[in-house]
């Protein structure tokens, strides 16, 4: 909670989508201006950097698929020697396993997201009553089926 | 925005989820972040110092485990600004900050006991279940207040300052 | 020390959470100070889900479960270990379950080292450090540690803190014994083993190889250039299976000294969970020694007293050397037999070591008794009323140092 004058944070952008990989992603914010530490691991990447900067970075990666881009703080910096596997003697840090658990989940947490989406779309069009697009229907009866 | 405590405290999915429906999610990592990045402290690998199962005393006795009540250093202040909470039964497998169940008890405890509104609900095991879970906590962030008053922003301010002073 | 003795050790951390309790940097302080280096085992994490009904011990806390994986991994050889050192915290009874299994588990199903340890946010490194030293001593001499048979012709020299003791062995029997208080460290060394000598009637320059052990075993090694210097954890627990002859599977030592005691869990002759009181001197000889002054009797004649006393009759309202003692007059003044005396500063000694060292060691018997305080009467027979257990109390019970060294000595005969 130590609130310094230039708050460095790190965060983790979990990536869980079929239109955007890590080094994608890493690429776009490569070619940002921000000056951010960038560290791509298996399950997406790790921003470091002054506060302002990740928050605005990370917002624009999501973006880039909203509902399969996921977000959480990381306390230490990327590859910290406290939390290093090299330095620790082998074995992975302690949170590696739940973020396992938890990245197994994000297909369904996203198509959940992509559901409440449609369903809200779905609801604002109904109240102008207007007709549903075909190809809009064909993509609803396809995730119904698939199912 | 309301500050959302998250349980697990360490959940990916569930910061995400507050995070995006325009909350604050009360986590670990950033309780973790505060000890890691001060200088001033020199106790690898999370610098929790012998100091800390102390602090942990306003939430637990002396006779609770050290590694109970340093936990609780970490997590009682973040139960202390609550305003709401998301508590998920059953986790998968949880370590480290979340690792004993004897916290991960009183910290369930203390947060229900607070009176703040509390959803909770069950891990999902399936697809059907994930979407059943998102609907029913996007459904819950959207019942709380969006907007901070005024007085709590001012608030909040007064105690980083004194945060800082420590 | 050769220079494989003087490696690098690795030893796996089996933890439930140590970090969070503020003690992780004096754990490694600890380890640095004697060369070791802990590691952390991999493990699959699907295991988690199973490991409880795998391992047969079902649990609530995740940090408990990845401790079981840590063991098995630790086992099964995926993780390249030389020790392990299992810690819980203390006052923890999911804690304590799951380390003692894990403990048995490991010995058990491998050749690896293994200790535990309960700690409190005010572990310090030198309570860390004997532990440590005790695994390494276990990893590093391994080989020496099984010897069961003392062969040669061997001395061994314990310095404690009251008195120093010094033995003669030749072909697994005692052929001379020292026993004299401890006043300056190495002449009361030389004292003792000048006894022993005579006693054993060999010369200084026929002895074949010399251990030491005990508080002042550096200085004393040194001097008389011994082949094995060894802390007191390892070369007691085998001194007194040795001498109990129950040198294969559990065992339990309580070592009563002069101004501390030990509790030590031994499995095959080797130690693993132990705990050492050191705090208050109400539990160890020095306590003893100011009954009898105060009863006007020799120490030797204290345990038959106490024998025929009942320590009922006196009310101790302290295990205090100074309140207690205080008690145990006042109760004389009331007109309490002396014999009641004498069996309520027995008894006294043996709770206090119930409720303090006793906390953390699981007592399987044999329960083997040990130290100078062992010899007087009183004691075996109240520790054996307060556990509901045999006690036994092997011949030469305070010589167990000098005699356990004697026996690892005798390793550096053949070499």
């Amino acid at each position: 909670m130590t609130e310094t004058k230039k708050e460095e944070i790190t965060k983790y952008i979990v990536i869980s989508s079929d239109k955007v990989l890590p080094s994608d992603a890493a690429m776009k914010i490569y070619e940002s201006e921000f000056p951010v530490t960038v560290k791509e691991t298996c399950f997406g990447l790790i921003v470091s950097g002054a506060k302002d900067d990740v928050e605005t970075l990370v917002e624009k990666i999501r973006q880039l698929d909203k509902n399969h881009i996921f977000v959480k703080d990381r306390g230490f910096p990327p590859g910290d020697e406290r939390r290093c596997r090299a330095s620790r003697g082998g074995g992975p840090r302690p949170g590696f396993h739940f973020l396992r658990e938890e990245v197994e989940m994000l297909p369904a947490i996203g198509a959940a997201l992509d559901e409440l989406e449609e369903k809200e779309c779905l609801m604002e069009k109904s109240k102008t009553k207007c007709r549903l697009k075909t190809s809009d229907l064909e993509k609803v009866i396809e995730e119904e089926l698939a199912r | 925005m309301a500050k959302v405590f998250i349980y697990p405290i360490n959940s990916l999915i569930l910061a995400d989820l507050v995070e995006r429906f325009g909350h604050k999610p009360l986590t670990m990592m950033s309780q973790i972040r505060g000890k890691v990045t001060s200088l001033s402290l020199d106790s690898p690998p999370i610098n929790i110092t012998p100091e800390d199962p102390k602090l942990g005393l306003k939430y637990a006795a002396i006779e609770v485990p050290a590694g109970v009540r340093g936990r609780m250093s970490l997590i009682g202040p973040l139960i202390e600004q609550t305003e709401a909470a998301i508590i998920v039964e059953n986790p998968p497998t949880d370590f480290g900050c979340v690792g004993c169940n004897r916290t991960n008890e009183l910290t369930k405890y203390l947060v229900r006991s607070k009176g703040v509104p509390v959803l909770e609900v069950k891990y999902p095991e399936s697809d059907e279940e994930a979407r059943d879970f998102v609907n029913e906590i996007v459904a819950f962030l959207e019942s709380l207040p969006k907007e901070k008053p005024e007085d709590e922003k001012v608030e909040e301010k007064e105690s980083a300052e004194k945060e800082d002073k420590k | 020390m050769s220079a494989e003795e003087s490696s690098l050790v690795k030893i796996a951390l089996v933890s439930c959470g140590s970090e969070y309790a503020g003690v992780q940097p004096e754990f490694e302080e600890a380890a640095a100070k004697v060369n070791a280096k802990f590691i952390y085992p991999e493990i699959d994490v699907a295991s988690i889900d199973t490991i409880g009904k795998d391992f047969g011990l079902e649990v609530a806390s995740g940090d408990l479960r990845l401790m079981m994986a840590r063991a098995k991994a630790v086992v099964e050889g995926t993780t390249n270990a030389e020790g392990v050192f299992i810690t819980t915290c203390f006052r923890c009874a999911e804690g304590a379950i799951v380390r003692n299994e894990v403990r048995r588990y490991i010995h058990e199903h491998s050749n690896i080292p293994v200790i535990s340890y309960s700690f409190t946010e005010s572990t310090s490194a030198g309570t860390l450090l004997t532990r440590l030293e005790a695994l390494t001593t276990i990893v590093r001499r391994r080989h020496l540690l099984t010897r069961e048979v003392q062969t040669g012709l061997t001395a061994g020299i314990d310095s404690g803190s009251t008195t120093t003791k010094a033995v003669i062995m030749r072909d697994n029997k005692i052929i001379g014994k020292g026993w004299v208080p401890t006043t300056k460290v190495l002449e009361s060394a030389e004292e003792a083993y000048s006894i022993a000598l005579e006693e054993a009637g060999v010369a200084r320059k026929e002895i074949q190889a010399i251990g030491t052990t005990g508080y002042g075993r550096f200085l004393i090694g040194n001097h008389l250039k011994a082949q094995l210097i060894q802390e007191e954890i390892t070369v007691n627990s085998k001194g007194a299976v040795y001498l109990a002859n129950k040198q294969k599977g559990n065992a339990t030592v309580i070592d009563i000294g002069g101004m501390d005691n030990k509790a030590i869990s031994v499995q095959d002759g080797i130690p693993g969970m132990f705990t050492m009181g050191g705090i208050c001197a109400g539990a160890s000889g020095r306590f003893f020694e100011m009954i009898s002054k105060r009863l006007g009797v020799d120490i030797t004649e204290l345990g038959a007293l106490a024998v025929k006393g009942m320590h009922e009759n006196v009310s101790m309202n302290s295990y205090c050397i100074v309140f207690g003692t205080q008690s145990l007059v006042n109760s004389l003044a009331k007109g309490a037999t002396p014999e009641d005396v004498a069996a309520a500063a027995c008894y006294s000694v043996v709770e206090q070591i119930y409720e303090q060292q006793l906390q953390e060691v699981d007592v399987k018997e044999p329960l083997i008794l040990v130290g100078g305080s062992s010899l007087i009467a009183g004691v075996p027979k109240a520790l054996g009323e307060l556990l509901k257990i045999n006690v036994l109390v092997p011949e030469n019970s305070h010589m167990i140092g000098a005699v356990g060294a004697a026996l690892l000595a005798s390793g550096f005969v053949e070499e």
